[in-house]
């Protein structure tokens, strides 16, 4: 069966954060119905005998039934786990040369994986940050958590420069329990100095993935003509000519990439690669395949 | 520097429109803004600089083509001299004098020598172009730099038997001046003679451009005796009545005695001592030949060496051959005009008739298409049968003569030619009445030669009825004279009086032998044409042919001087006529026979006197008219268009800007 992604240029027609996570996640489990047990905490682990004291709740009565023993089902993370999503709204993150920009595909992301960790009652958290942390909403699996994380997710605009030293120095600050941090960000700095700012929060049993987010024009820059380019950041110019933008920098950007995710495995980070041109339920379905492999 | 057509500088306007367009293109050219500038590099040479200079380059050519093409239109002139404007190179063109007169002494070889000296001397760059003047001008190489060539050319000139003519060369050197549109240097060796001048100095121009050194060959000496002319019969019948009359021309000379002898076939017939006078002219007559029949070569020599010794010879051709017989019916009593008429064709001494007296009694059997032509000396009476036969002769091509008299002025009509007789006309020689002649057709070979009829008194002439008569003279009081009439194919004469010496004077009149001479000639249909040609004049092959009758395909063999075929196959049969380029005696063969032709040079060659120095001047300054002159004066400048450079330079940048446009316009391929 083909399955069926969902566009970026389409969610974008979709009005409300909260809907577009819906689609994307409820089509997601849809498309993966004969695995149910897909997510954060529902993985299954192993089977185990019962010890007096344990939660009968978690016994399985069938096996039960057929054999007469008491054997408890073991879940990965049974226990309620905290989702931490960290959005990087610097101004990099306004380019676009399609529909959808990085900010407005970043945001997607964070609204899906906000979803999908409600859908598990999972607590879920919020960090926006460009050189200073600019929205905050603290860890929750309340009723109604789940609107606030996607109001934040809404109005987070693009600001200036990136810096990830604060937000995450921030974020340790109120880290009290281990969980799954998500930090989407296009990471326009030095990998090494990247993986050294975030491998700490590795260090303390967190599972960190890293959604390093790029334009395809980023990666594979059309000039027709030598032009001056200006940064968005910084607003340095530079002249650029075809010939540079098609041979050498395409080197460089793939030599960037290849870093990256050479200095987050080496950090024990997870790194995943999207481009803006991916449709984000296929985005989100092998980030999730690659994590159930690793487990 | 000017423009011809300033109005389309009114073109230049258009230059705005790329203008307009490039700086509209420049606002779209607006920098792009990127997430980030990492992984960019700064590069020493700047992409957008380059980029800018193409532009510019683009906006530059684009003006340029505007700008060029207004410029064509409006045809830029600058003001250039001649010289300047043919690039600093010349041609030089050598012309060697071989005419008849260059044969004196060694004066061809010493042109010759001097010529290779040009010749050595020509400047890098120039070309030189080797001609000799004859009695045509021949150009022997094209205007070329290889000086062995151009010495090779000068070494085959061989002396000529032409005239020189300086109107020809002066023609030859304008056409080659136009066609060369640079300056010309030309060097003249000759000897300059003054015979050489064309009619008008008008025939002297010379081309544009035309510089003329006249280098003089003069002779060692320029006394010369020259045999003028000979005239000789071509056909002769009893060669002891052959007079050949010699005329010797002295130029620049003292008074000399010089021997003169007459040669046929190679034997000397008579020898005479001429007393020339300095600077003189006489006439020598030679009596009786011993010719034997056929065709003889005849040569008149002047011995005692001169300055030109090519002259001294004169050749002439002379065919000895029976008598053409006349037919001259009379009355007896009519002994004089036959006695006047026959007087005057012995007179001659170059025709060749024998003429036959008959009385119309004895015209009885006599059949007269036997004559070359028949006289009817005033016929009061002639038998029927005779007349029906002089009928007959006409319409077949015969021709008859017909004098009229008392015996014509009883009849009513003329016999044979049926014109009317009208009344006779007398006047008295006692009283001094006479008529006269007016209006001589002098065109009619008949009256050509006779002097217009001029001092003839006539007292009597028979009036006839003119219709159907072409009148070739008058006498004063209207009466026709001459006239003549076709029948047929052939011809009558009718003359209106006698040669009796008694209705008119005209027997005793100058006039009469040339008259009688060519009358004969003209109704025996005999050929005119004198013992000896010039050099350069035309022999006719074949009678030219019309639309009705074309020329008859035959073929006709001559030999030249030196005895080879002077025609080639295709020639022997279809030209009309030969050029005797040569001295000597020619062979003609044709269908009916064989001919001899002895060509002599022109004899105007033989005065070596040369042109005075201003005339020289006055032609070299021929040249200086059209721009440059051999003493150099200033140079008139003229306006000098350069449109078609400018035309090449706009397409040179129409394609530059194409390439440029390609380059800097081209999009890039996706993914590349």
């Amino acid at each position: 069966m083909q399955q069926r992604y969902l566009d970026p240029a389409t969610l974008a027609g979709i009005s409300g954060l909260d809907l577009v996570a819906k689609t994307v996640v409820e089509g997601f489990v849809s498309g993966l119905h004969r695995s149910p047990d897909f997510g954060f905490s529902q993985e299954f682990a192993e089977y185990r005998m019962y010890t007096p004291g344990d939660d009968l709740r978690h016994v399985d009565w069938n096996v039960y039934a057929r054999t007469e023993r008491c054997y408890l089902k073991r879940y990965k993370g049974e226990t309620n786990t905290m989702v931490t999503l960290l959005l990087d709204a610097s101004a990099s993150m306004s380019y676009s040369s399609l529909p959808v920009s990085k900010l407005e595909y970043a945001k997607f992301l964070a609204s899906s994986l906000a979803y999908l960790a409600n859908q598990q009652r999972d607590s879920s958290g919020l960090i926006v940050f460009d050189d200073e942390v600019r929205q905050f909403v603290a860890p929750s699996a309340r009723q109604g958590h789940m609107h606030r994380i996607l109001h934040a997710i809404e109005r987070a605009v693009p600001g200036k420069r990136t810096d990830y030293a604060k937000p995450f120095f921030h974020f340790q600050q109120f880290l009290t329990r281990r969980g799954i941090v998500a930090v989407i960000s296009d990471f326009w700095e030095d990998p090494e100095v990247v993986a050294n700012t975030i491998a700490p929060l590795r260090w303390k049993g967190n599972e960190v993935v890293l959604f390093h987010l790029l334009d395809p024009a980023e990666v594979r820059p059309k000039l027709s003509a030598p032009v001056v380019m200006i940064d968005i950041e910084t607003e340095d110019e530079i002249e650029v000519s075809p010939e540079y933008a098609h041979t050498e920098y395409r080197e460089k950007i793939d030599a960037h990439i290849e870093a990256m995710k050479s200095a987050a495995q080496g950090a024990g980070l997870d790194y995943m690669m999207v481009q803006t041109d991916q449709p984000l339920d296929a985005a989100l379905r092998e980030y999730l395949s690659k994590r159930q492999r690793r487990l | 520097m000017g423009f011809l057509a300033p109005w389309f500088l009114a073109g230049l306007a258009a230059v705005s429109l790329p203008l307009w367009l490039h700086l509209l293109k420049q606002h779209r050219n607006d920098p792009i803004k990127f997430s980030s500038l990492k992984l960019f590099e700064r590069r020493p040479q700047s992409s957008v600089k380059h980029r800018r200079l193409k532009y510019l380059m683009l906006l530059a050519l684009r003006l340029a083509v505007l700008a060029l093409l207004a410029l064509a239109f409006a045809n830029p002139f600058i003001r250039r001299s001649p010289s300047a404007i043919a690039s600093g190179t010349k041609l030089v063109i050598v012309a060697v004098d071989r005419s008849f007169s260059m044969r004196a002494g060694d004066a061809l070889e010493r042109a010759k020598s001097e010529a290779r000296a040009v010749i050595g001397s020509l400047g890098a760059g120039d070309t030189g172009q080797v001609i000799a003047l004859s009695g045509r001008t021949e150009l022997l190489t094209q205007a070329i730099q290889e000086k062995p060539e151009l010495m090779g050319a000068i070494a085959s000139i061989e002396a000529g038997d032409g005239r020189g003519s300086l109107g020809e060369l002066s023609r030859t050197l304008r056409s080659l001046a136009e066609a060369a549109k640079k300056p010309v240097e030309v060097h003249f060796f000759s000897d300059l003679q003054k015979s050489s001048l064309p009619p008008g100095f008008n025939d002297l121009k010379l081309g544009p451009m035309t510089k003329l050194v006249t280098h003089e060959i003069a002779p060692a000496k320029r006394a010369n005796w020259a045999l003028e002319s000979v005239q000789a019969p071509r056909t002769i019948g009893d060669p002891k009545l052959t007079r050949i009359l010699v005329t010797i021309t002295a130029y620049e000379t003292v008074a000399a005695k010089k021997p003169v002898s007459l040669w046929l076939n190679g034997r000397q017939q008579a020898a005479k001592l001429a007393d020339i006078a300095a600077n003189g002219r006489m006439t020598l007559e030679f009596q009786g030949l011993e010719a034997p029949y056929g065709w003889s070569r005849g040569e008149v020599r002047l011995e005692g060496g001169d300055a030109l010794a090519a002259d001294d010879v004169f050749r002439f051709a002379i065919e000895r051959a029976d008598s053409r017989r006349i037919l001259f019916v009379r009355e007896e009593r009519q002994a004089r005009s036959a006695f006047y008429f026959k007087s005057a064709l012995a007179a001659t001494g170059t025709s060749n008739f024998a003429v036959d007296e008959l009385t119309p009694a004895q015209t009885g059997g006599v059949d007269p298409s036997k004559f070359a032509f028949v006289v009817l000396n005033d016929p009061a009476y002639l038998p029927e049968a005779f007349i029906d036969a002089l009928k007959r002769l006409v319409t077949s091509g015969g021709r008859l003569l017909i004098t009229a008299g008392p015996g014509v002025a009883g009849q009513e009509r003329v016999p044979v030619l049926e014109a009317k007789v009208e009344q006779s006309k007398y006047a008295s020689r006692s009283g001094e009445r006479f008529l006269t002649v007016i209006k001589p057709d002098a065109t009619h070979p008949a009256i050509q030669r006779a002097d217009r009829l001029e001092g003839v008194k006539f007292y009597q002439a028979v009036r006839i009825d003119s219709t159907n008569l072409r009148l070739l003279a008058r006498l004063n009081e209207g009466t026709p004279l001459l006239a003549e009439r076709t029948m047929g194919e052939g011809r009558i004469l009718f003359f209106s009086s006698s040669f009796d010496n008694i209705a008119n004077d005209f027997p005793l009149n100058p006039s009469f032998v040339p008259f009688v001479e060519q009358t004969a000639l003209y109704l025996s249909n005999a050929d005119e044409r004198p013992a000896s040609a010039v050099v350069d004049s035309f022999l006719e092959l074949r009678a030219p042919g019309d639309a009705a009758q074309p020329a008859r395909q035959v073929s006709v063999e001559v030999l030249d001087p030196a005895g080879k075929r002077a025609l080639t196959l295709e020639e022997s049969v279809k030209a009309p006529t030969l050029t005797l380029a040569r001295e000597g005696f020619w062979e003609v063969g044709r269908q009916s026979g064989r001919e001899l032709v002895a060509v002599n040079a022109d004899r105007r060659e033989s005065d070596l006197s040369a042109l005075p120095k201003e005339t020289v001047e006055i032609w070299q300054k021929m040249g200086s008219d059209t721009g440059t002159s051999s003493s150099g004066g200033p140079e008139e400048s003229k306006p000098w268009s350069f449109w078609w450079w400018l035309a090449l330079l706009l397409l040179a940048v129409t394609v530059a800007e194409s390439l440029f446009a390609h380059q800097y316009l081209k999009s890039e391929r996706p993914g590349a």
